[in-house]
C-alpha cells in the first residue's frame, strides 16, 4: 500500500473511531497500529514513540500547572479573585459579562487550562449572570470566549506543549502569549461594551472596596507573579516555577485562606493525579501518530502544497497554516494536533524564515479560536454544558465574538514586533537574540 | 462521605464490578501518591541544587514516578470513563444501535491495550540494553508501565462489556459522560 493510502487509512480510523466515542487516545493508537501494520515500521517502534512523547522532561510543567488550578478551585481561594474583579470592573456597561472576562484573564494565570477555566468561570458566575437575566447562550458564549485567554497568557499548558514538542523556547512563548491574550480579553471586554447585554447596572466601587478587595485577593494574585517571577529571572525553570507555586498554595494560601480545606488535600492529589494523565496520554499516542504521519512524508507533502501556493512568502505562509489549523482545530483538540503537525510547523517555519516563537504563538491563537467554533469546540461545548444551554444556540450566541479572534489572530500574523516585542526585551535569548561581542545588550534577528 | 469513597467514581455503575472498586480505589490512591512524590523529589531538586549539591538522581526517580503516574492514571480513567472524547455519538443512541457502537468502541480500546500488552512487554525485554543515567538501572524499569497499562485496561474494558451485554448500556445514571471528563473540576462527584 502506497504512503497517500496508509495516511489516508490511519487519518480516517482516528477520526471515524474518535466520532464514534473511542477515547482519544486509544482511536489515535488504533489509527496508527493499523496503519503501522502496512509499513515496514514494527509496532514496537510505535509503543517506543509513544513513550517517547510522554518522556520529554518539560511536560513535567503540566502536572504542577493544573495542580495549582486544582488546588485553587476546590479550595475556593478563587472566590477572593472574583470579588476582586467584580469590584474593578462590575460597574462598567455589561456587569458581570466584564467581569467574567477580567475575573479569566486573573485566573488564566494561574492555571494554564482552558477547561480548568471554563469550569471554574461556569461555576462562580454562571448562576448570578441568571439570576441577573442573561441569556443563557451568551453566557455559555461569553465564558468559553473568556476561558481561551488561558491557551495564550502564560502558563499555558498549550504552550508548554508546543515548546517542548517543537523544541521552542517555553519562556519565551509566555511572553509572546502576553499581547494577543491580552488582546482577546480587552477585546471582548469591549464587544460585550458596545454589542453584549446591558447587565445590572451597579455603582462604581469606592476605592476602599476596591483597596479591600485587592488585599483579599493579593495572597493568590501571588501566583502568577511566582511564576513569571522566577521563569523571567531565571531562578526556575517553568517547571520549576510550576512546583513553586505548588509548594506556595500548599504551605502559604490554604492556611492562610481556607485553613479548613488542608484536609481535604489528599483527595486533590489522587484528582489531579487522574486529571493530569489524560492530556499526557494522548501526547504519547499523538506522538505515535505523529511520528508516522512524518515518517511517510505527510508533513513534507502538505509542506511542498503551501510554499508552492504562498512561496517563502512568511505572511501568507502563516495564513495558509491559519487556515489549515483553523479547520483541524475544528475536529481535533489542540495538543494533539500540534504534535500531530510539528514536523510540518517546522518546515514551514525554516521554509519561510519565519521566528519559531512567533509561529508558535500564531498557531496557538488559531487552536484556541478552534476552542469556540464548531463542530468540535471543546471549551465552547463544556460551556454549553455547565449553564445548561444547547451547544446550538451557545455557538449563535458566539459568531459575533469570533471578530475579536479574527482581528487578533490577523494582528499576531501582521505585527511581529509588537508581539515579540516582550520576550526581546525581558528573555532576549528566547527569540533567538545573542548576546552583543562588541557592547552591552543584544543583537536580535529582523 | 470519606474520602475513599468520593475516589470511586459512582458514574455507570451498571457497568462495574463491585469486586474491582478496591483496584479503582488503589489506582486513584496511587495517582495521588505518585503525584506529590514527584512534587517534592522536583522540589528536592530545586533546593539542593541551590544550595550547591544537587542530587542527580532525584531526577531520574521524578521521571520514573512521572512516567508511572501517567500510565496508572490512563488505566484508571478508562474505568471511571473520563478520558478525552472527541464525541460520544453512542449516547445519543438506543437500542440495538447503541449496543452495537458500544461494544465496538470497547473492542477498538481492547485491541489497542492488548497491543500495550503484547508489544509493550516486548519494548519492555528490549529495554534491558539499554541504561538509564546515573543510576545505570535497566530502563525496562520505566518500560514496565506500559504492559501493566495495557493489563488493566484491558481488565476494565472486559469488565464493562461483560456487565453491558448483561445490563445494557444506556442507564440514566451514566449521562455524566465525556464532556465532564475533559474537565478537571468537573471531575469531582
Amino acid at each position: 500500500m502506497n504512503s497517500g493510502l496508509v495516511l489516508g487509512l490511519m487519518s480516517f480510523l482516528f477520526l471515524f473511531f474518535g466520532y464514534l466515542g473511542v477515547p482519544v487516545p486509544f482511536a489515535l493508537m488504533a489509527g496508527v497500529l493499523v496503519g503501522a501494520s502496512f509499513t515496514q515500521v514494527s509496532h514496537i517502534a510505535i509503543i517506543q514513540k509513544m513513550f517517547d512523547g510522554m518522556d520529554v522532561e518539560a511536560l513535567l510543567a503540566i502536572p504542577f500547572f493544573l495542580l495549582v488550578g486544582e488546588l485553587m478551585s476546590s479550595a475556593n481561594v478563587v472566590i477572593r479573585v472574583v470579588n476582586l474583579s467584580l469590584a474593578l470592573v462590575g460597574h462598567v456597561r455589561g456587569g458581570l459579562s466584564q467581569v467574567v472576562t477580567v475575573f479569566s484573564m486573573f485566573f488564566s494565570e494561574m492555571s494554564g487550562s482552558t477547561t480548568a477555566d471554563v469550569a471554574v468561570i461556569s461555576r462562580a458566575l454562571g448562576r448570578p449572570m441568571k439570576n441577573e437575566g442573561y441569556s443563557p447562550a451568551f453566557i455559555a458564549a461569553i465564558i468559553a470566549s473568556a476561558s481561551t485567554i488561558a491557551a495564550l497568557v502564560p502558563p499555558s499548558i498549550t504552550a508548554v506543549v508546543y515548546g517542548a514538542i517543537g523544541n521552542v523556547s517555553i519562556a519565551g512563548l509566555f511572553m509572546a502569549g502576553v499581547v494577543p491574550g491580552l488582546m482577546i480579553g480587552f477585546g471582548l471586554m469591549i464587544f460585550c461594551y458596545f454589542f453584549g447585554p446591558t447587565g445590572i447596572q451597579r455603582p462604581r466601587a469606592p476605592f476602599r472596596e476596591v483597596a479591600g478587595a485587592l488585599k483579599d485577593a493579593s495572597l493568590p494574585l501571588m501566583i502568577p507573579v511566582i511564576l513569571l517571577g522566577g521563569i523571567l529571572t531565571g531562578w526556575f525553570t517553568p517547571t520549576e516555577a510550576g512546583v513553586v507555586a505548588v509548594v506556595y498554595i500548599l504551605f502559604v494560601v490554604i492556611p492562610a485562606l481556607n485553613r479548613g480545606h488542608i484536609r481535604l488535600l489528599a483527595y486533590d492529589f489522587c484528582l489531579a493525579g487522574l486529571i493530569f494523565s489524560l492530556p499526557l496520554i494522548t501526547i504519547g499516542a499523538a506522538n505515535a501518530f505523529g511520528w508516522l504521519f512524518a515518517y511517510l512524508r505527510g508533513a513534507i507533502v502538505i509542506a511542498d502544497w503551501i510554499t508552492g501556493l504562498a512561496g517563502n512568502d512568511p505572511h501568507l505562509i502563516m495564513l495558509l497554516m491559519v487556515a489549515l489549523f483553523t479547520v483541524i482545530g475544528d475536529f481535533i483538540e489542540p495538543v494533539p494536533t500540534i504534535i500531530i503537525f510539528m514536523p510540518l510547523v517546522n518546515a514551514l517555519t525554516e521554509a519561510g524564515n519565519i521566528n519559531p516563537v512567533h509561529m508558535g504563538v500564531v498557531l496557538i491563537a488559531t487552536l484556541a479560536f478552534g476552542l469556540i467554533t464548531p463542530p468540535y469546540g471543546l471549551v465552547l461545548l463544556m460551556a454549553s454544558k455547565f449553564v445548561g444551554v444547547r451547544f446550538s444556540q451557545a455557538l449563535r450566541a458566539a459568531c459575533p465574538i469570533y471578530a475579536v479572534f479574527l482581528i487578533t489572530i490577523a494582528f499576531t500574523i501582521y505585527f511581529p514586533s509588537v508581539v515579540l516585542w516582550l520576550p526581546k526585551h525581558v528573555l532576549p535569548a528566547s527569540v533567538g537574540c545573542f548576546p552583543n561581542p562588541s557592547g552591552p545588550g543584544y543583537i536580535c534577528p529582523p | 462521605m470519606t474520602i475513599a469513597v468520593k475516589l470511586v467514581a459512582p458514574r455507570q455503575r451498571h457497568l462495574k464490578w463491585r469486586a474491582l472498586d478496591g483496584l479503582e480505589l488503589a489506582l486513584m490512591v496511587l495517582c495521588g501518591v505518585l503525584l506529590f512524590s514527584f512534587c517534592t523529589t522536583v522540589t528536592f531538586d530545586i533546593i539542593t541544587r541551590t544550595i550547591g549539591t544537587p542530587w542527580l538522581w532525584l531526577q531520574e526517580v521524578t521521571s520514573t514516578l512521572f512516567i508511572y503516574a501517567i500510565f496508572f492514571g490512563a488505566a484508571v480513567a478508562t474505568r471511571r470513563n473520563d478520558h478525552l472524547y472527541l464525541t460520544a455519538i453512542a449516547e445519543a443512541l438506543d437500542g440495538k444501535a447503541r449496543l452495537v457502537v458500544e461494544i465496538v468502541i470497547r473492542l477498538v480500546v481492547l485491541g489497542v491495550a492488548i497491543s500495550f500488552i503484547y508489544f509493550g512487554y516486548l519494548n519492555f525485554l528490549r529495554g534491558f540494553s539499554s541504561f538509564r543515567m546515573p543510576s545505570m538501572t535497566p530502563i525496562a524499569t520505566l518500560y514496565a508501565a506500559i504492559p501493566i497499562c495495557g493489563v488493566l485496561v484491558a481488565l476494565f474494558t472486559i469488565e464493562q462489556i461483560v456487565n453491558g451485554l448483561k445490563n445494557g448500556f444506556d442507564h440514566k445514571e451514566s449521562e455524566a459522560g465525556p464532556i465532564n471528563a475533559a474537565d478537571p473540576a468537573g471531575l469531582r462527584e
